[in-house]
This record gives structure tokens, C-alpha cells and sequence, in this order.
């Protein structure tokens, strides 16, 4: 009911409206078999532009565990400000633990500057799903290896993206912060497309 | 809603997402807590929450009900300071001072879970906390002094 209220308002006052509540996701693969590898390596390079956008690469960082920060008073992407480092915990428990400023909440985002908040405890991606920086096809061989994408089927990818919060922060960050490309079930979809292909790289052969 | 403050249990009658900083400061008078920028810049309006340094210009006065809010005022008294306070006083650390609040905070909340912190811990911790007068020196030295005492105590 408040969501509602809050919505009513938000329009009334012309306002973009932006949650960090998540949204409802369709997990619907194609068929078995009816995919080509042309049409799986298509979706792919969909995904490969939602995985390396800021939103998400700035997340996926390596053993330094520093995130990056970018938008558009920034230019290039650069470390996160206050020298803030995540830890081996990857969610600051050793030094600023991400939640000091990235409050588990659901709510509006659209304070420039302030930290961005959803409903689930801020952090970085595992370090074995470093990213940032990669190419096309080194994300694409990680993100099919069991053991660097914490042991998921494509299904249990387009799992993950349902119900992981932060992760749908991407396209609504608010705040002006640019959104990654397309939207959260065109990713979904993309992937499940991907995955009935057989998880294919351009590296294949 | 309830919200309990240095031990104390309030009745306030606030908007939900009002941040726990005006909730402090503008309803209860606890005027220990500062305002600095007002989007988690500065560190400046740092508390505990359940003994976590948090910034609470970011956090909504109905995510804060339940827990223990400690401020600068709760942390120590005048008669029995924290080992951050004392140290803050032994070293002269504050300049204007307005930044010196959360900065206790946050160093005291560093110091539950980092008994020896070296100069990197310290660097890493105490930069989300400004200090325009750029008292950081006295500070790093200050948290060492407070983190020996709380070690022989």
C-alpha cells in the first residue's frame, strides 16, 4: 500500500520513479533446442554489454577489493572515494563494512551522491567473479566455469538474477547514475537464450 | 515509533523515511551528532547502531527502531570517558572540531574489532571522516593511544 502511495505521489509530482525494491522476473528458456549457437552468441554479446556496464563491472572487482565508482561527473571509472576497501569479507567487516553508508533498505534512490540503498546488504561480487576490465570472451568462459560462478546452471543464473536485490539496482540506480542497457527480464531472457544454446563463447573454435 | 537512544527509550512522531540524523538532532535535541554534507561524504553524523559505525544521514528513522543507538553524547561522560575521548583530550586532536564527533565514533567502533590497528588500518578506516582543519595526524595518533589503553585495561 505504501509502495502505491509513494507511486501516486512520485507521478503527481512528475518525479522518476525508482525502486530499490526489485521487480517481478519471468524465468521462461526457450524450448530445448530451438536456440542456434548464432542466436546464443547474439545473446551473449547483449549480455557481455549489461556485465561490463559500470553498474555491474564496478562490483565484480579483483583481490584488492576496492569497488570502482563511475557516472557522469566522473569520466573514467576510478576507486571508490574515502580509500573505501570491501576486505577479504567483501563487505568491509575488516575496516568501513559497506552497510556504515549502503543501508539494507528498500526504497527511493534519487539523492545524487548519497549511497545507493536496496533491500539486501551491499557488497562485491565474489572475488573468483572478477570482471572488471575483461573482455568479451574471458567473462564468457567465467561465467560458464562451475567453479567461478559459484557453481550455476544458466537456469540458477537467471535464478540469481530473480532474487538478488543489489543486482536489480543496476537498472534503476537513480540518483542520475546511468542504468545498464536493456532491462532486468531482457537480461533474464538473454541468458536463458544463451544457456539453451549451450553456453556458447566466441572463442569456442 | 520507539527509538532508543543512549539507552533511553523515545516516543517520536516522524515520517517513516525521515533520516535518523534530523530524527536526532531536530526531535530528541542530541545535538552531538553533526550535520556535514547530508549523502554519506563526510562521516560527520557517524553513530553506532547495535554497536556498528553507521552514517545516519542515510538511514530512515523506521530502519532504526529496535536497535541500540549510541551517539557521541552515550559513548562516555564527562567522568568516565571513552579511551577514544581520552585520547581525543590527551592529544589536543580537535581544531573547530566539528568533525570530531564521528570521528570518535568511528574510531571507537574500529577499535571493538581491531585492538592493534596499524597505520593502514587506521588510514583505511578514518577516511570516510573529513576534517577540514586536517587534524589527521593527531588523530592516527590518538586511536594508537586509545587502543593501547583499551589493551592494558
Amino acid at each position: 500500500m505504501r509502495k502505491i502511495a509513494i507511486a501516486a505521489a512520485a507521478m503527481l509530482l512528475g518525479a522518476p520513479l525508482v525502486w530499490a525494491a526489485g521487480e517481478n522476473v519471468v524465468i521462461e528458456p526457450p524450448a530445448e533446442g530451438s536456440v542456434t549457437r548464432e542466436d546464443g552468441l547474439a545473446a551473449w554479446d547483449r549480455i557481455f554489454e549489461v556485465a561490463s556496464h559500470p553498474r555491474c563491472s564496478n562490483c565484480h572487482v579483483g583481490e584488492d577489493n576496492v569497488p570502482m565508482w563511475s557516472g557522469p561527473s566522473y569520466g573514467e571509472a576510478r576507486p571508490h572515494g574515502m580509500n573505501i576497501n570491501a576486505g577479504e569479507s567483501r563487505i568491509g567487516l575488516e575496516y568501513v563494512t559497506c552497510a556504515t553508508c549502503h543501508f539494507e533498505r528498500a526504497g527511493l534512490n534519487d539523492v545524487p551522491h548519497a549511497a545507493p540503498q536496496v533491500a539486501m546488504a551491499w557488497q562485491l561480487a565474489p572475488v573468483e567473479a572478477e570482471w572488471f576490465g575483461k573482455s568479451s570472451d574471458e567473462i564468457c568462459n567465467q561465467l560458464r566455469d562451475p567453479d567461478r560462478n559459484g557453481n550455476r546452471t544458466f537456469l540458477d543464473l537467471a535464478a540469481h538474477l530473480d532474487h538478488d536485490l543489489i543486482l536489480h539496482w543496476a537498472w534503476n540506480p537513480g540518483g542520475g547514475r546511468e542504468p545498464a542497457p536493456y532491462s532486468l527480464q531482457a537480461h533474464v531472457d538473454d541468458v536463458l537464450t544463451w544457456g539453451v544454446a549451450g553456453m556458447p563463447c566466441a572463442n569456442d573454435g | 515509533m520507539q527509538l532508543t537512544v543512549n539507552g533511553q527509550v523515545h516516543e517520536v512522531d516522524v515520517e517513516d523515511d525521515m533520516p535518523l540524523l534530523w530524527v536526532l538532532r531536530d526531535e530528541l535535541g542530541v545535538t552531538g551528532v553533526k550535520y556535514g554534507c547530508g549523502v554519506a561524504q563526510c562521516g560527520a553524523c557517524t553513530v553506532h547502531l547495535d554497536g556498528m559505525a553507521v552514517r545516519s544521514c542515510q538511514i530512515a528513522a523506521m530502519s532504526a527502531e529496535g536497535a541500540e543507538i549510541t551517539t557521541i553524547e552515550g559513548l562516555g561522560t564527562p567522568g568516565t570517558l571513552h579511551a577514544v575521548q581520552e585520547a581525543w583530550i590527551e592529544h589536543q586532536v580537535a581544531q573547530c572540531g566539528y568533525c570530531q564527533s564521528g570521528q570518535i565514533m568511528q574510531a571507537a567502533s574500529m577499535l571493538d574489532f581491531n585492538a592493534e590497528p596499524t597505520d593502514e588500518d587506521i588510514d583505511l578506516v578514518m577516511s570516510g571522516n573529513l576534517c577540514r582543519c586536517g587534524t589527521y595526524p593527531r588523530i592516527r595518533a590518538a586511536i594508537k593511544t586509545a587502543a593501547a589503553k583499551l589493551r592494558e585495561a
